[in-house]
């Protein structure tokens, strides 16, 4: 059976590169492209990161595209110092060589949409949302034939990261959310009530260096460098693990659970820009616009992510 | 140590409960007024309530004064939905006896505080934060003679109750709680997130009514009246109790548990209006404003409440 279509939206960032890995070890998912966005850090980066791991995993026939630098109406804010200078510091990889192409990201994902049976194609976003968003102003034939978003992004119960309320992807680029949770695509969203649970003990990340394999062990080196800050910072026995989660979902759905209810998002606020408005309780009257997934089994991702990394090189 | 103390409140079920706790300790609190205020439900039926609740607990030499009927920018969100259209929905009071003061609210707090020592005034805030907001703006000067004001107000990891993130007496006056939490003044943050924890179970306040007094009884029915809506609406064994968390934790701080913090309203996004921005991990450099309350212990808060109500008619 030919696998489910994906686009990977993504700017790496370790666990991005980690979640790519993930993907590309899953035989379930047929990945068309990486299209490629400014965000953990900035877009020189992000695409020579995404280059490195598809090297890194043998598998260069994937075409990457470089995206948007830059968020839709606000200057863009990078991590760096979670993630080091090029995104994905713990690993040593070699200088790439793999192309990049020459198409921009938002026109592949427009192109790709229409030349595709409508309903087939998954988008993935790991980043903050400008080029799912431009392509939707560009192109805004392509929101009913997207088979759903599964995304990285809010919180309910976590509060913010980067600021006290917005996660990182949603505050990155406001508008470029609002305009994807108003699509009417279906989404899904998984947010940091689920993240923050899925935490990479020492234990964990020995498993995927137990493997054996090349990328195995990158995984878990990655994982190593960017816990730091979130160590220090939260004071937990270790730290969150973000996108590996929404590969993991569209491998094994039934090990999350959620609800299907209305997010916005605050794009004009005085503190809370960047934050989603998350109608867990139904009090708003909105419709609903998404899945937000709020519980995950934890050992059973960890098994799942483990497994498969022990396909790769 | 007696406590000069101001009562800011609209009662609604949990207010009465605080505003008897309150009572029922007055070697703790020595209420010099109680000020009624516009929110669960309008200022002609607080003001009543006040005067009802204060003769139920043979209280009537303390004086009760009307605040603002409104909001300073926004037109007034009662919440009838939850409280019933006295406010007082649950228990049979008595009409009261007893007038309230010609005075105004606001002119009877910038009095007190302005007779008062430096830090020596104890603030009570089981409402919106319109009259006191109103009364700085009217007085700058009167901030320094309070010795803290703890408010039951605002919500970071439980999300909110009268929009998706926006807790009720927060939403109702945005401006006015961004002036209070701005103004200088000691504050303590009693939010959703701990009066999520403390769940009033049937045998809680079955526990009230066996104190066998009428005040006991009083606020089993009532809150067993105001907590049918958070029952059906959480699907938990128990309502929050919201109100008497202020004055026990005036009472009992060790029963609590909390962090220094910056804590900031949204005043100008809609889909995020009154939400309350809380720099729990400290990723911001906004300065220190309040101690927010984040756990408690419930069985001991029922307890104490339990012995409290004990004491009074």
């Amino acid at each position: 059976m030919p696998g489910r279509k994906i686009i990977i939206d993504t700017d790496p960032g370790q666990d991005d590169a980690v979640a790519i890995l993930l993907a590309l070890a899953s035989a379930e998912l047929d990945v068309l492209g990486l299209t490629i966005v400014a965000g953990n850090v900035s877009l020189h980066y992000t695409v020579e990161a995404a280059r490195k791991v598809v090297e890194l995993a043998e598998r260069t026939e994937v075409p990457i595209y470089a995206g948007c630098s830059r968020p839709i109406s606000k200057p863009l804010v990078t991590a760096e110092h979670v993630h080091g200078a090029t995104g994905i510091d713990g690993v040593d990889f070699a200088d790439p060589t793999v192309p990049v192409q020459s198409e921009h990201a938002v026109d592949f994902i427009i192109r790709t949409l229409r030349a595709e049976p409508a309903g087939d194609v998954t988008l993935v976003t790991l980043g903050p949302l400008t080029n799912i968003g431009l392509a939707l102003v560009k192109a805004p034939d392509i929101a009913p034939r997207v088979r759903e978003i599964v995304a990285i992004m809010g919180s309910l119960h976590q509060g913010g990261n980067i600021t006290p309320l917005g996660d990182f992807n949603t505050y990155v680029d406001p508008e470029a959310a609002d305009l994807v949770l108003q699509s009417g695509i279906p989404i899904v969203m998984v947010p940091m009530d689920i993240t923050h649970q899925v935490l990479n003990t020492r234990e964990r990340l020995d498993a995927w260096r137990a493997t054996g394999t090349r990328c195995g062990a990158a995984a878990a080196d990655l994982m190593q460098f960017s816990e730091a800050f979130d160590l220090e910072k939260y004071g937990w026995g270790a730290a969150p693990l973000h996108d590996p989660c929404a590969i993991v979902y569209l491998l094994a759905p039934e090990l999350f659970s959620g609800r299907t209810i209305n997010v916005r998002v605050s794009t004009d606020g005085t503190v809370s820009t960047g934050m989603t408005v998350v109608d867990w309780w139904r009090v708003s009257g909105r419709e609903p616009n998404c899945d937000y997934l709020l519980e995950v089994d934890v050992p059973a991702l960890y098994d799942l992510m483990t497994e498969r990394l022990a396909l790769l090189p | 140590m007696t406590r000069t103390t101001v009562i800011v409140t609209d009662p609604g079920q949990d207010q009465a409960a605080a505003i008897f706790a309150a009572l029922a300790a007055p070697d703790e609190f020595d209420v010099v007024a109680v000020i009624a205020s516009a929110g669960n439900i309008d200022l002609d039926q607080t003001v009543v309530n006040c005067l009802a609740l204060l003769e139920l607990a043979g209280r009537p030499d303390i004086p009760v004064f009307a605040g603002c009927p409104r909001p300073l920018a926004r037109p007034l969100v009662t919440a009838e939905h939850v409280h019933g259209p006295t406010g007082l929905d649950g228990a049979d009071l008595p009409a009261p006896t007893i007038a309230v003061q010609s005075e105004h609210g606001v002119d009877a707090l910038i009095r007190i505080l302005r007779a008062a020592d430096e830090t020596s005034v104890t603030i009570l805030s089981l409402s919106p934060l319109t009259t006191i907001a109103t009364a700085f703006v009217q007085d700058p000067s009167i901030v320094t003679k309070i010795e803290r004001i703890v408010a039951m107000a605002g919500a970071y990891f439980e999300g909110g109750n009268i929009t998706p993130a926006a807790e009720f007496n927060v939403y109702v006056d945005p401006h006015a709680a961004a002036i209070v939490f701005d103004s200088g003044a000691p504050l303590v943050v009693l939010p959703l997130d701990v009066t999520h924890k403390m769940l009033s179970t049937r045998e809680r306040l079955d526990g009230f009514s066996a104190t066998g007094t009428a005040c006991g009884q009083a606020i089993d029915g009532m809150l067993t009246f105001s907590e049918s809506f958070d029952l059906q609406k959480y699907g938990w064994h128990g309502a929050p109790l919201h109100g008497p968390c202020v004055p026990l934790y005036v009472l009992h701080p060790e029963m609590f548990s909390g962090r220094e913090v910056s804590i900031r309203v949204e005043t100008v996004s809609e889909v995020a209006m009154g939400t309350t921005s809380v720099d729990w991990w400290h990723v911001t450099d906004e300065p220190v404003n309040a101690f927010y309350v984040a756990d408690g212990d419930a069985d001991a808060f029922y307890r104490v409440l339990t012995d409290l109500y004990a004491r009074l008619p």
